[in-house]
């Protein structure tokens, strides 16, 4: 939810509960200073009546007014020395209607005689006036409401609005372009705060990401410089004549070691730059198209190999990437499909909309399916393997989104690459 | 100035052989390369800083020049871009433990011949720099001669006894190769990886590497040649005179 609808929310449901409840109270509050008049005016009415007895201790009653009747009922050992307000509904004798009336009841003796007395005033002017007060009232308080809701919108809208510019330029800044983030400056010093904040974060961010990328740039060329000079230094000596089979066989075993090292720091550099995502550039790639030109770079091994190779190319995979990074991740799943597989072998790759699925045939997998595509999972021992061609595969596929799916149907082993969209 | 580059140029003239200035800052590397090449008949030199390389280069002609991109006072490319005003003709291949697309592409751009990414194999860049200098100062169309063989480099055609042999793709590389590094001890990783690149990183690659060989060795002896292709245990080939 965004944060002025949220507001507004809480507001309008504030602003609700408010406007009932001062509507309610307002009601009650008019309402009782209206019978507290007409409560007073029907006791003073009664000290009236009362003095009238007393003076001429009798009362005629003339029934025919209805408006501040006076009744007067003979009771007969019923005398309670209480006074009592009550509401009372009376028949209109013009129109069809009942009007309301507040009545004073009380006990008086008429001529020795115990009498109830009731005197009624009418209170359809009083109701009017309840009704007529507490409409402009409530009229008055809803439009204020209204009024101070959208205002209050607009106000918020406009006060937030430098926060929503920041946050846009947040979103859009990307740290591994050199582009600084600059941010406008509003009134409000807590936004400012918050934008210093960002800025030096950001800032700080392109720094470190900067250190490191020249960090893992230069730890490879210092690893590499000297592992160029030990190859150089390998080749030189074996042109000398005079080897035996002893310094053959330990010049063979450097050599290796100093290749698989400078494999694996490849490797372990390609995976970092990868992780880093150090390659920015993207073009839309036709991984369908792209495996059949890549798989040309084989042809040479497979050919050697016996292996079949069939495609099934029904759709293009069409992925936005880098150029670079689909090409490795294309050699490397080929280059697993052949390593792994045996003489006179097949391989199937199959491609369509949005998936590319490469089978090959090999021998039943020792390890755990699940832990394939972790680092340093090799099948084999061989000293030329380094067991990173699939973590860089699965690496490069998380970075673009994409998901990726092993599975074996007896000694075929397939490596499944889909767009996680669909 | 006038009287030094007309000593060079006099220089130049008398002698043939081809002169290479190495610019490397691993005097170990820079030893090797230049040991390696002086082996194979070229005159080096070395340049350990980019300063002494700046002086070289203004002041001596090379056929080729071999850089290193990082050097410790300064870039590789900006001694390529003062040689390409100095000289345009001379040949440049840049050795770099960068490994970027992004470095190949601005090498190219600014008119480097050739890219290799340390550690690359000597025998390699001897081929490179040989090959280089054939596209420079013949455009190509010149042979490569050795007893019997003679190579055909335009169009890509090999003859034993003046009589042509068809050989495939691979073969023809794989001989250039070692027409390139004649005498040379060569590792078969060396040529596996001259033949079909550093993608390949199975032994499989080391598989074929024999099996071509064993093709081209046939070919050779089946049209009368001598077989000049020796194996040196453990480690690879060597092409020499038997």
């Amino acid at each position: 939810m965004k944060l002025l609808q949220k507001t507004s929310r809480i507001y309008l449901a504030a602003s609700l509960a408010t406007y009932l409840v001062v509507g309610i109270a307002f009601y009650w509050i008019i309402k009782f200073i209206i019978y507290d008049e007409v409560e007073s005016r029907l006791m003073v009415e009664k000290q009236d009546f009362e003095t009238y007895i007393r003076a001429n201790d009798m009362w005629s009653s003339n029934s025919y007014f209805v408006e501040n009747k006076i009744e007067a009922h003979p009771v007969f050992g019923k005398f309670k020395n209480e006074v009592v307000f009550t509401d009372t509904l009376i028949r209109n004798r013009y129109e069809e209607s009942v009007d309301p009336f507040r009545q004073v009841s009380f006990y008086t003796l008429i001529g020795g005689t115990p009498y109830r007395v009731s005197i009624r005033k009418s209170m359809i002017e009083s109701y009017k006036l309840i009704e007529a007060i507490s409409a402009t009232m409530i009229t008055c308080l809803a439009l204020l409401m209204i009024g101070m809701f959208f205002f209050q919108r607009r106000l918020s809208g406009q006060l937030w609005q430098p926060f929503y510019d920041s946050l846009s330029k947040i979103k859009n800044f990307d740290w591994t372009r050199n582009e600084k983030l600059s941010l406008t400056r509003s009134e409000i010093t807590e936004f400012n705060e918050l934008e210093d904040v960002m800025e030096k974060m950001a800032s700080k961010m392109q720094h470190d990401y900067k250190s490191l990328r020249e960090f893992t740039e230069n730890a490879s060329h210092e690893i590499q410089t000297p592992l160029a000079l030990i190859n150089a230094r390998v080749e030189q000596f074996i042109q000398s004549k005079d080897l035996g089979e002893n310094h053959t066989y330990w010049i063979e075993e450097i050599y290796h070691a100093a290749r698989r090292m400078s494999r694996l720091n490849q490797g372990l550099l390609l995976l970092a730059k990868i992780e880093n995502q150090q390659f920015t550039d993207q073009e839309e790639v036709d991984l369908s198209d792209l495996i059949k030109e890549k798989m040309k770079d084989f042809e040479d091994i497979v050919h050697h190999k016996n292996i079949r190779v069939d495609f099934k190319i029904s759709g293009s995979f069409v992925q936005l990437m880098s150029q670079s990074l689909a090409d490795i991740l294309l050699s490397n799943l080929l280059n697993n499909a052949i390593k792994h597989n045996h003489t006179d072998g097949t391989i199937t790759i199959e491609a369509g909309e949005q998936y590319l699925m490469i089978s090959n045939s090999g021998s039943v997998l020792k390890g755990d399916p699940e832990r394939l595509f972790e680092r340093f999972k090799k099948e084999s021992t061989g000293a030329e393997s380094v067991g990173l061609g699939l973590a860089i595969v699965k690496q490069i596929c998380d970075n673009y989104d994409l998901q990726i799916a092993y599975n074996n149907t007896d000694l075929m082993h397939t490596i499944r690459i889909f767009s996680a969209k669909l | 100035m006038f009287p030094i580059s007309r000593a060079i140029f006099v220089r130049y003239l008398l002698e043939r052989r081809m002169k290479i200035l190495v610019v490397e800052d691993e005097k170990g590397l820079a030893e090797s390369i230049t040991d390696y090449l002086t082996k194979e008949g070229f005159i080096c030199e070395v340049a350990n800083t980019f300063w002494q390389a700046d002086e070289k280069i203004s002041l001596y002609r090379y056929d080729c020049t071999i850089v290193d991109l990082t050097l410790p006072d300064g870039e590789g490319f900006d001694i390529i871009q003062t040689l390409k005003k100095i000289a345009a003709t001379t040949g440049i291949i840049i050795i770099s433990a960068r490994n970027t697309l992004e470095d190949k592409i601005r090498g190219l751009e600014i008119g480097s011949d050739d890219y290799m990414t340390k550690p690359f194999h000597l025998s390699e860049l001897n081929a490179r720099v040989k090959s280089l200098i054939r596209r420079r100062h013949f455009g190509g169309n010149n042979d490569m001669i050795w007893k019997e063989i003679r190579v055909q480099l335009a169009a890509r055609k090999v003859f034993v006894h003046d009589k042509e042999t068809l050989i495939s793709r691979k073969e023809y590389d794989l001989l250039l190769y070692f027409l390139s590094n004649i005498d040379v001890a060569l590792t078969k990783e060396s040529i596996a990886e001259h033949l079909w690149g550093d993608h390949m990183d199975s032994s499989d690659s080391l598989d074929m590497v024999y099996s071509h060989i064993k093709n081209l060795r046939r070919k050779i002896v089946e049209r009368g040649g001598k077989d000049y292709i020796q194996s040196i245990y453990g480690i690879g080939y060597k092409f020499t005179a038997p």
